[in-house]
């Protein structure tokens, strides 16, 4: 399966010119499957906006679907009357499903517990087939956590794809933040013997600026491709499963002992 | 009439427990700031009526500065000059004609443009009142309502330049109906608005709107959190006076927010470097 990963520069509350650089890039695209960054139809750093713009942001999300072949794009998704959640549609042949965000962060520069309420992973946890292939998406923070990613994994995923929106802190020749989610997917592709695919937003919303930088590993911790930083970009890569079968071969990722989750649980 | 109705919502509110807090609060954060007391500029209008009196109440040492230019219509000096007496203010005010400061600058600037004089007024106005806190160890006082601040109907770093806003979350409305409550003169609670930085200016011909429209709109747009349509269809008016309204309080939020700082350390301010304004 070719995966296009779609790193826009989106603009903050404005769902329609957002979601026309969606189509756009979904009409001119070689891909089968196409991933954008996390609220990639309304942008992140809304504040209070969330409130006006999680309606709009639903009606686009059809609009996509009626679309596309295969795409990933970020949302607000109303579950409930005033329960919001930070979400991933994930779109195939005209069928569509929501993905939640477990994890909202409230550190530093975050306040998504002010608007959004998390997943449930006994319910949420869902993994999707095209192209013969088994995909597990999560959402930015997520990939910060071991158990959201090896849950998918677990349940078969052999791709995990992570739209994030990835604000810059130290501006630096090399970009700590930019190693740190490089040792991230890494990391979730050894122990997992999966492809990670990381898709992050580009500039400035209000005060932050979001990167770029996205990139895939393989199932055996190399970097397959890497997108520019500090402007948009697309770019491609293969998505095969003898990388998975090879890097599993060669790997205990089949040992997995639950007796560790047991223990978890009572913590 | 739909907007009585809202309007009406809005105030019935009470006036007296919301003086005594208001009072309560300038008090205070007089004290906690270190400061001595408060300055604040009269222009005869209603904001500044009420704020001077609820100033008065709240502290002894208070100062007032009225700064007319030749835009300043004789009517409002002499309701700043009521409000002086009603509150006993009478040595504790200065009069500054700030036209020969304004000459100065329109020598240098060579404009005739309304708007842009108009704004040099308001900041000279700042200016003055910056310097004589600086003297007498004072805060300045805003007088800035919820309606104008919304609306971004104010001069960034002119009357938007102020260390606090006493009466920053009442609608002009509300504002109107405290200053009667205060007993201020009933020909200053119910004059027209005007920041009276040109002659004939006021408020209201210059949104195109009137303040009751205005302030019907505000409530619901922010407090009720309605959208633009339902707005128009409640209070029966055109959706582009809604639409013209909203686009104000949006244009105008860079008014309402420090400037940007563009964020490129390991904590900056604003973004992930916060604190309280009291910090000892």
């Amino acid at each position: 399966m070719d995966i296009e990963l779609a790193q826009i520069r989106p603009k903050l509350g404005d769902v329609d010119y957002n979601l026309e650089k969606h189509l756009e890039i979904i009409q001119t695209s070689s891909a089968d499957c196409i991933i954008f960054p996390e609220l990639s139809l309304t942008g992140y750093v809304l504040r209070d906006l969330v409130y006006e713009v999680f309606k709009e942001a639903e009606k686009a999300v059809t609009k996509i679907v009626d679309n596309s072949k295969c795409a990933i794009f970020g949302t607000i998704k109303e579950v409930r009357p005033g329960i919001l959640r930070n979400s991933a549609v994930i779109s195939i042949e005209g069928s569509y499903d929501y993905i939640y965000k477990f994890y909202l962060p409230t550190y530093g520069l975050f306040e998504e517990r002010r608007y959004f309420q998390p997943g449930d992973p006994l319910s949420d946890v869902k993994i999707f087939k095209y192209k013969g292939i088994n995909i597990g998406v999560v959402i930015c923070e997520d990939a910060w956590h071991p158990e959201p990613i090896e849950a998918l994994a677990l349940k078969g995923a052999d791709a995990v794809f992570i739209p994030a929106s990835s604000p810059m802190r130290r501006l630096e020749e090399n970009l700590l933040i930019e190693n740190n989610w490089e040792s991230l997917i890494k990391a979730h592709s050894l122990m997992y013997g999966i492809w990670t695919a990381f898709v992050n937003a580009v500039g400035s919303q209000e005060e932050e600026y979001f990167w770029g930088g996205s990139m895939v590993s393989s199932p055996q911790g190399t970097i397959k491709v890497k997108a520019k930083k500090f402007e948009e970009d697309r770019i491609f890569t293969k998505i095969d499963l003898e990388e998975v079968r090879k890097a599993r071969f060669f790997s205990s990722f089949r040992d997995h002992n639950r007796d560790f989750h047991r223990l978890l649980s009572n913590l | 009439m739909r907007v009585q109705s809202v309007l009406q919502e809005l105030k019935d509110v009470n006036y007296s427990v919301i003086s005594e807090y208001i009072i309560r609060r300038i008090s205070e954060y007089i004290t906690e700031s270190g400061k001595n007391g408060g300055i604040i500029g009269l222009s005869g209008g209603i904001d500044s009526s009420v704020t001077t009196v609820l100033l008065s109440k709240a502290t002894q040492n208070y100062f007032i500065l009225l700064m007319p230019s030749s835009s300043t219509p004789q009517k409002d000096m002499e309701d700043a000059k009521k409000i002086i007496n009603m509150i006993g203010a009478n040595n504790k005010y200065k009069i500054i004609n700030i036209d020969p400061i304004l000459e100065s600058f329109k020598n240098e600037i060579k404009t005739n443009d309304k708007l842009v004089l108009g704004n040099i007024k308001a900041r000279i106005r700042m200016i003055l009142l910056y310097a004589y806190a600086q003297i007498m160890n004072y805060l300045v006082i805003g007088t800035g309502d919820k309606s104008e601040l919304l609306l971004g109907y104010f001069t960034k770093y002119g009357d938007g330049g102020v260390d606090i806003l006493p009466i920053g979350d009442l609608y002009k409305t509300q504002v109107r109906e405290l200053g009667r409550y205060l007993g201020l003169p009933e020909d200053i609670v119910t004059k027209p608005s005007s920041p009276a930085l040109w002659e004939g200016q006021t408020a209201e011909g210059e949104l195109g709107v009137s303040y009751d429209i205005i302030d019907a709109v505000l409530y619901l747009r922010v407090e009720k959190m309605m959208d633009i349509e339902s707005i128009a269809k409640e209070l029966q008016i055109d959706t582009e006076i809604v639409h013209k309204i909203d686009r104000m309080i949006k244009t105008s939020q860079h008014k309402r927010l420090p400037p940007e700082i563009f964020r490129l350390s390991g904590r900056a301010i604003n973004s992930d470097w916060r604190y309280p304004r009291e910090w000892i």
